[in-house]
């Protein structure tokens, strides 16, 4: 269980970071967390000829309040936000998340970019940055570019990032007036990766109809997976139990979910209908709770 | 491991048929194949790197040995893996319909997949298999309407294969 021979660099500013990674190419892994990279390389899995580290660039990484919307640096560590009041109140879907990312302490050491990058099919934070319409700062030696976290996620543990770009930071945008969130997630034992996972964010309008909705599933694909025939089935009606069941079951047209030892196809696709309905229930419980 | 499937191919059987045995366009086709070699006519060995995000390292030795081999109808695939990181062994079927003037290829693996790549990536297996099994028949069909193209420069294919 120890990795391969590799040169390893600790570079002091991310312009030096990138220039690393420029000249490294594709043998090079850009070092955050280390909570999936460096168990790969334990055993050998992953064998990269270098690694640059990230943890000592300490402009990538902290929390900002800004007026529309949240902005949390790459490297800020899972517990940092979920410890955060800053994100309890402007993004409280990400907070709710929060205690079922792994175990407290690979949230010590893991970050928010290094799981947006690494984009695990089971990863909780992916799926809830694409329910919460949020987006990303991709930096690289020729210049940095903003990318919606829908567009960022395009396949099994693949992603919009080009040779040399980092994940520097994400923006949550604030939620919209009567809105409400959940999170729902199902595992073997708390901790494990997901069997299936569900975050959305409801908006009701004034007459109590349904505005917009997101939802996004994990563990159900290649990727964060968008539920578009379960929002089309909420758009405009009054959020009643039928109606919500009937968006859950939606769900269903969304995904494409994987068999393996802990879970068949069919019990995800099953697990997917009820964690949905808990979470659009749930979000919409909220919006009731705090209009009153 | 069940992977399963069907596709339709413009084209006829025997064009298909072809295809899916030459070995230059399994190493072109089949995701992550560096070499394939048929070594006797009803034996390939070639050697495979297969890996998803971080983890690039998997190579293989394969080897696939035919049977029950019936032109342009169907055969089966004796498929043998092996490398530092595990083994994948088991059979697969291939058969082959007329439809049209297209093709159905019709495809059931039953794979074992053994060794520490199961082991530590037991949960990736069936995702990793569905997104091959898609790049393979996406390049196996681009393949085959070059071939078609090539073939009568005056007509495109209507069809360009499509997964049900």
């Amino acid at each position: 269980m120890k990795p391969p021979v590799f040169d390893y660099f600790r570079p002091a500013s991310v312009d030096e970071a990138l220039a690393l990674l420029a000249e490294h190419g594709a043998d090079a892994k850009a070092l955050a967390g280390g909570q999936s990279l460096v168990p790969a390389m334990n055993f050998r899995l992953a064998q990269p000829a270098a690694l640059v580290d990230l943890n000592g660039l300490d402009e990538l990484a902290g929390i900002g309040d800004g007026p529309a919307a949240l902005r949390l640096g790459a490297m800020t560590r899972h517990c940092a936000v979920e410890r955060s009041a800053v994100v309890a109140k402007r993004a409280p879907l990400l907070t709710e998340t929060m205690p079922y990312v792994a175990h407290p302490q690979i949230r010590n050491r893991g970050t928010v970019g290094g799981s947006l990058a690494h984009a695990d099919p089971a990863a909780e934070l992916p799926a809830v940055m694409v329910a919460s319409s949020a987006r990303f700062l991709l930096r690289s030696r020729s210049g940095e570019r903003w990318i919606d976290a829908e567009r960022f996620f395009t396949g099994l543990f693949a992603t919009a990032l080009e040779p040399g770009e980092l994940v520097t930071a994400v923006e949550v945008p604030t939620l919209a007036p009567r809105t409400g969130w959940a999170f729902e997630e199902m595992s073997r034992r708390h901790g494990d990766y997901a069997l299936v996972g569900v975050a959305c964010l409801v908006t009701l309008d004034a007459a109590g109809r349904c505005a917009a909705a997101r939802i996004a599933l994990l563990s159900v694909g290649e990727g964060p997976v968008l539920a578009p025939s379960a929002t089309a089935a909420l758009a405009g009606v009054q959020p009643t139990a039928d109606a919500l069941r009937a968006a859950a079951e939606a769900v269903n047209a969304d995904i494409d979910p994987p068999s393996d030892i802990h879970a068949s196809a069919a019990f995800r696709r099953r697990l997917a209908t009820v964690l949905t309905r808990r979470a659009l229930t749930r979000a919409v419980e909220r919006i009731a709770t705090s209009a009153s | 491991m069940i992977v399963q499937g069907e596709y339709t191919f413009p084209g006829t059987r025997e064009a298909i048929w072809e295809l899916l045995l030459d070995p230059a366009v399994i190493a072109r086709t089949m995701p992550g194949t560096e070499e394939m070699v048929r070594v006797a006519p009803d034996r390939y060995e070639g050697r495979m790197r297969v890996g998803v995000g971080a983890i690039t390292a998997a190579e293989f030795t394969v080897s696939v040995q035919l049977a029950d081999v019936v032109p342009p109808e169907r055969y089966t695939m004796q498929i043998d893996g092996r490398g530092r990181f595990g083994f994948t062994r088991g059979t697969a079927q291939v058969r082959l319909a007329a439809d049209g003037a297209g093709t159905v290829m019709r495809f059931e693996a039953d794979l074992q997949v053994g060794g520490k790549i199961a082991a530590v990536g037991q949960r990736l297996l069936d995702s990793v298999s569905k997104l091959m099994t898609r790049q393979g028949l996406e390049s196996l069909s681009k393949e085959v309407n070059r071939r078609l193209a090539s073939a009568d420069p005056g007509s495109r294919s209507p069809n360009p294969g499509s997964l049900p």
